[in-house]
């Protein structure tokens, strides 16, 4: 354990390069490292951390977390196998990094927003969920602003109506798509601008819906929260509970039973299924050959029912609690589900092939959609995207949680970056998270599957592989409640990949784009 | 006008309205089956229709007299087309009726007028679908001009009661010929009818239609109609299909017995034909927008062979 410590923190000197700073790094609960600067250190650091291809994949705000700052922001910094918290206080303004990390850019337009800081040189000065009607000088998530209903604007001028880029020349003309689409979909702006049926530009409009979640969980005690950590994304709700449960857990400096992480895991696995059986069959609801789509909505249902049989809930709610799980599931129950998984397996393989002789198929799913490799690192695109465009990127394998370090999940990268390659990673991992979960069921430990979990104080960042991708979570708890709750998930990052993504495209081909990359608009806008 | 022709012009437009909507439902009913569900009941277009007869009409305030009239010209024009192709029976034609190249050109007025509509009410979608449509029948056109040469040739005429009437009098099985031509028939009715490979009939997805796009505006009994005139569409092209390929059945004497037998063996071979359309549906996914000139490309190859054939044969 020293040794893997030390070994940790090399790594962290070895990144940061500059030996006046390792100094000052400081270990945090889960294994993240801390790194407190100022602002003279601060833009030398993250160039060099970018030049060492470092990803930002988070930025979060928050308050009164140094002595004597009335803000702090903490860059969140990701390689293989290292976490590094750059912590920078301010008292208003900071430098912005979008320039040399534009995974940034949503996130610093998101902290002013939230806290009204600001950010010098930022290329996009626009605000991002809180849309026109909002008042100026709103910042929700200040701690002295109550958690009550704005006074919104009752008109909005023209001159103050959200400005899209515009792309003009001959024959150029936009597209208006949602928020209220035609079918039953969650609210999302897209603006094309197009030639004929070529796209030349996307711009995704997010945040319509926006819940104040961060706000919700703050001042409540932990067991509460995870009722809204679970709400954050109706199908990785226990991927996003178990980021949040994990944090607490770090903090607390407690250890949660063995049988507890093999059930959570077996849970994750069945959501992992579910939400990739999903797409699989809207990929192919999209290219209209439902004959393909039916074989895995079919199975979809049957994991849901399974989910149903095992936690009493479909979407597995109710069952990640602080400190294990909420209830054991029955023996009789356990035995059902590694039939299930068994028979699943094969019905799988027989739809699968079906699918993939089929040339028209195929002939849509590739090369449609390319998500280049270039910007997966500078926008933090993670998850079976990454995968398929040639990212061997997992937060199972790369920063194991939990009991994954014992079960080390393969990899599987493609990359063609195409809807063909995605199709294929998902269809990889679905076999990949059976075979996971036979696996666990047949050595499955015994013993509690709960223990107490009494809330301490402190902060920790916890990390979890959804369905979709890296799912961030970063707590802080103070006086025994919770300070600030950031959930960053993977759509977050992740949708800005399909304003690449469709680029030369045409517009028919959108909506098959667009699930392929599997993109949560609740995830997104808490 | 003799009275058999009068008689024609009600009993058949009588008839094609009356089991239009069953065809739809038909291919429906196939498609959910494929997917192993059970699938609406075959009569649902029919209450469809009639819930749609008795809602409100809702016009946007952007939209203007092409949008009140585009259903009754769709409608009109398809019924009169309807007339053009015989169901059951075919009397000797009168004036003009049963000419091809009208036939071809009142489906054409319909879906212009359609086109208009669709941009007429200013949405995007309704203008996507529109440009979309117009790109496609400008490319289907020659292709349809083509096929129904072929069958000129063929039948030595223009007139589509002459062709029923060759081909009801020779009676027998398709020749080599025929299958051919039926098969580009198939690939138009396809294209015609909006229907996969080359627009998804029942998608949500409004980035992606195509006929969908175009009426996406309308409500009430406009919508209806335009539903309507679409099944009376697939009608017409199938009884096209039909009795030129398997005319069994189809009488040119006027008898109660005969019409019976040949209306009940129209609408088995229909509902057959209705099947196919679906198994056809359910075994491909919708081509790329861009590749759809190549499905076009294999109906006007063997058309071109047929001529070819029939001139030096």
């Amino acid at each position: 354990m020293v040794a893997e410590e030390s070994m940790g923190k090399r790594t962290v000197r070895e990144l940061l390069g500059l030996g006046a700073l390792s100094g000052q790094v400081k270990e945090g609960c889960n294994g993240e490292w801390y790194l407190l600067v100022n602002e003279t250190e601060f833009l030398p650091l993250v160039t060099s951390l970018a030049a060492r291809e470092c990803a930002l994949i988070g930025l979060i705000c928050t308050e009164r977390f140094s002595p004597g700052a009335p803000f702090s922001l903490l860059y969140i910094f990701e390689k293989k196998g290292v976490l590094l918290v750059v912590v920078l206080d301010t008292a208003q303004s900071a430098p912005s990094i979008a320039r040399l990390l534009p995974s940034a850019c949503w996130s610093e337009r998101d902290c002013r927003d939230g806290f009204g800081i600001t950010f010098q040189g930022s290329f996009d000065e626009r605000r991002l969920l809180l849309h026109e009607t909002y008042p100026d000088d709103y910042h929700p998530l200040k701690k002295d602003v109550r958690n009550v209903p704005p006074i919104m604007k009752s008109s909005v001028e023209p001159s103050e109506e959200y400005p899209f880029r515009n792309v003009q020349g001959d024959g150029v003309y936009q597209i208006p798509v949602g928020p209220v689409h035609a079918g039953i979909i969650e609210p999302g702006h897209f603006r094309f601008s197009v030639i004929g049926e070529k796209i030349f530009n996307l711009e995704v409009r997010m945040f319509y819906k926006h819940r104040g979640i961060e706000k919700l969980a703050e001042g409540k005690p932990a067991d509460e929260v995870v009722r809204i950590a679970e709400a954050v994304s109706g199908d990785e709700s226990v991927a996003n509970t178990v980021a949040f449960c994990n944090a607490v857990e770090k903090i607390a400096g407690m250890h949660v039973p063995d049988r507890a992480w093999a059930l959570r895991t077996i849970l994750m696995e069945l959501e992992r299924i579910g939400s990739h059986l999903g797409d699989q069959a809207g990929m192919l609801v999209d290219v209209a050959f439902p004959l393909g789509a039916s074989q895995f909505a079919v199975i979809r249902e049957e994991v849901f029912r399974m989910n149903d049989l095992l936690a009493g809930s479909r979407f597995l709610r109710g069952m990640v609690v602080p400190g294990g799980i909420s209830r054991d599931i029955r023996t009789e129950d356990l035995v059902a589900l590694g039939q299930f998984v068994r028979q699943v397996r094969k019905r799988y393989r027989t739809g699968l092939k079906i699918v993939l002789s089929t040339a028209s198929v195929i002939d849509r799913f590739s090369p449609t959609g390319v998500v280049r490799r270039s910007i997966l690192r500078p926008l933090n695109i993670t998850g079976p995207t990454a995968r398929a465009s040639g990212a061997n990127g997992d937060v199972r394998v790369d920063h194991p949680y939990g009991i994954y370090a014992r079960h080390l999940p393969t990899v599987r990268v493609l990359h063609d970056g195409d809807v063909l390659s995605r199709f294929t990673v998902r269809a990889s991992e679905i076999l990949d998270s059976l075979d996971l979960i036979e696996r666990l069921l047949n050595a499955l430990p015994d013993g509690p599957v709960r223990v107490a979990c009494d809330a301490k104080d402190g902060y920790a960042l916890s990390l979890v592989e959804s369905a979709r991708g890296q799912s961030l979570c970063w707590l802080w708890i103070r006086n025994g409640v919770v300070e600030r709750y950031k959930v960053r998930t993977a759509s977050y990052c992740n949708w800005l990949a399909i304003e690449h993504a469709v680029q030369g495209e045409i517009v028919p081909d959108f909506p098959l784009i667009n699930k392929s990359l599997n993109l949560s608009y609740a995830g997104t806008d808490l | 006008m003799n009275l058999a022709f009068g008689l024609y012009l009600v009993l058949n437009t009588a008839a094609v309205l009356l089991i239009a909507p069953l065809f739809v439902s038909i291919i429906k009913k196939v498609k959910a089956w494929a997917q192993g569900r059970s699938g609406p009941s075959v009569f649902q277009t029919y209450l469809t229709l009639a819930k749609l007869l008795k809602k409100e009409t809702v016009y946007s305030s952007h939209s203007s007299w092409v949008m009140r009239l585009t259903p009754y010209v769709s409608i009109a024009a398809v019924l009169v087309a309807a007339l053009f192709v015989p169901l059951v029976f075919v009397p000797e034609p009168v004036g003009g009726i049963g000419n091809i190249i009208l036939l071809l050109y009142l489906l054409a007025l319909a879906r212009f007028f359609m086109a208009l509509a669709g941009l007429d009410a200013g949405s995007s979608f309704g203008g996507m679908g529109s440009s979309r449509e117009m790109s496609i029948s400008a490319i289907i056109e020659p292709t349809t001009i083509i096929v129904f040469a072929a069958l000129v040739f063929v039948f030595k005429s223009l007139n589509v009661f002459d062709m029923f009437a060759a081909s009801a009098a020779a009676g027998a099985p398709a020749t080599p010929t025929l299958i051919l031509l039926g098969i580009s028939l198939f690939i138009i009715l396809v294209v015609e009818t909006s229907r996969i490979p080359v627009d998804n009939p029942e998608t949500h997805l409004e980035l992606t239609m195509i006929h969908e796009g175009m009426i996406l505006e309308q409500s009430g009994k406009n919508l209806a109609l335009m539903e309507l005139s679409a099944a009376v569409k697939l009608t017409l092209l199938m009884a096209l299909l039909i009795n030129l390929i398997v005319p069994f059945g189809l009488t040119t004497t006027l008898a109660i017995g005969t019409i019976a037998v040949a209306t009940v063996l129209f609408v088995l071979k229909a509902t057959v034909l209705a099947g196919i359309i679906g198994l056809f549906e359910s075994s491909m996914a919708k081509m790329r927008f861009f590749r759809l000139p190549s499905l076009f490309a294999m109906a006007f190859f063997f058309s071109t062979l047929i001529i070819i054939i029939e001139v030096f044969a």
